[in-house]
């Protein structure tokens, strides 16, 4: 229940960011919404509901995104792999910590998918673009998980006193 | 008994006088904010309604201004449509790619409404890009300065010919023209037609930098292209 709602938020906050990105002239203010859900989903409710999570996820990112079929799945799939394995050793004890953790699956993103391109393609024009994108992404995708930790975290006690 | 009524009232008057005018003061001041107050509020209130007033007949006189920009952008597509009858259809633009690696606009148009996969996409301006995508009510159009696009472009009025390819940036490079090729700051750019996607003739850009320095065979030129794809609104699909 807890994962569909959070999974529906991502989903719902990437269509807003879709629609309100031609309105805004920044291309660096383009944070990831999606996998700092992904990250909250797989962290504290569980790696199994953190798969559902990371498959809808990609799936969604890859409709509203021009990327080749398939790609933004596997990438966010790695991503919460790494989560995954990562949850067993690391505890996320507050909001600034899991905004490291969001900045740097944002830089394993961009890096995973520039090696995609590489391989895939056997091209380097789209690797210089991601690696352009990539540090600003990262810190405004940081900044982004914190205002995000804070609110599915409140949505998270609100619900868990309910039940 | 009369004069010394007076007296005494005139005694009583006396000593009223300095006592009236200490207590009237403090009280004429309380007035004074009374009525300042009641100025005050009437003024706030005043202010308030001229204020919500203002800002209605400002947000009307932005509406206005918008509508107008509107009409005369859906004026010139019209013009633009009424000059080939049957070969566009009109869409807006609903949405942009979720990431800034690729420049990639979402249509409001999809299979529903006729539009296929590779169909080119144009303004009054010039040239956007193509379909790339097609859902049943939505399209994604690949944009000209996405690192994957690639078309075939002329030199207007010149033989020269050449690959614009995107680089993600605001401008694109035209590639595989060789130093001898007639090229130079200034010209201007159409589809040649000969890629099998974008049809002759359409507007492209304007090349801004022609570098023949650069080592090798090929010119190194930048080309700036007529269309702002950060500020699309309506765009035109061209049926093949």
């Amino acid at each position: 229940m807890r994962t569909a709602l959070y999974t529906f938020i991502a989903i719902l906050l990437l269509l807003i960011e879709t629609v309100i990105s031609p309105h805004v002239s920044l291309d660096v203010l383009k944070p990831e919404l999606g996998i700092p859900v992904m990250l909250y989903v797989t962290f504290f409710l569980g790696a199994g509901p953190g798969l559902a999570s990371a498959v809808c996820i990609g799936l969604a990112e890859e409709g509203l995104s021009g990327a080749p079929n398939g790609s933004l799945l596997f990438v966010t799939i790695v991503i919460y792999l790494i989560a995954a394995v990562m949850r067993r050793k690391y505890f996320v004890d507050s909001k600034y910590t899991f905004a490291y953790f969001s900045s740097g699956s944002v830089i394993v993103q961009s890096g995973l998918f520039a090696a995609l391109t590489f391989f895939a393609h056997g091209e380097t024009r789209g690797i210089l673009n991601i690696a352009f994108y990539m540090v600003p992404n990262a810190i405004i995708t940081g900044f982004a998980s914190i205002l995000l930790f804070s609110f599915i975290d409140r949505l998270n006690n609100i619900l868990l006193e309910k039940s | 008994m009369a004069r010394s009524y007076s007296t005494v009232k005139a005694g009583f008057s006396s000593v009223f006088g300095p006592v009236l005018s200490v207590v009237s003061k403090p009280i004429s001041s309380v007035g004074g904010i009374f009525d300042s107050y009641f100025n005050v509020v009437g003024a706030k209130k005043e202010n308030k309604e001229l204020r919500e007033k203002y800002e209605k007949l400002y947000v009307e006189n932005q509406k206005l201004v918008e509508t107008e920009r509107e009409n005369v952008r859906l004026r010139k597509l019209l013009e633009f449509v009424q000059k080939r009858p049957n070969t566009m259809i009109a869409a807006s633009v609903v949405g942009e790619d979720l990431k800034n690696w690729f420049r990639c606009v979402i249509i409001d148009k999809g299979s529903k409404h006729n539009i296929r996969q590779k169909m080119p996409v144009v303004t009054p301006k010039g040239i956007v890009g193509q379909v790339v995508e097609v859902d049943l009510w939505h399209a994604k159009v690949m944009v000209l300065n996405d690192t994957n696009s690639s078309v075939d472009v002329s030199v207007e009025g010149k033989n020269t010919r050449g690959l614009l390819e995107g680089t993600g940036q605001n401008t694109v490079k035209m590639k595989y023209v060789t130093k001898n090729d007639d090229i130079e700051i200034g010209d201007k750019l159409v589809t040649s037609g000969k890629d099998g996607i974008y049809p002759k003739g359409i507007p492209v850009g304007i090349v801004i930098t022609v570098n023949k320095n650069k080592a090798g065979i090929f010119t190194d030129i930048d080309v700036m292209p007529y269309n702002n794809f950060r500020q699309l609104d309506e765009v035109l699909l061209v049926r093949k």
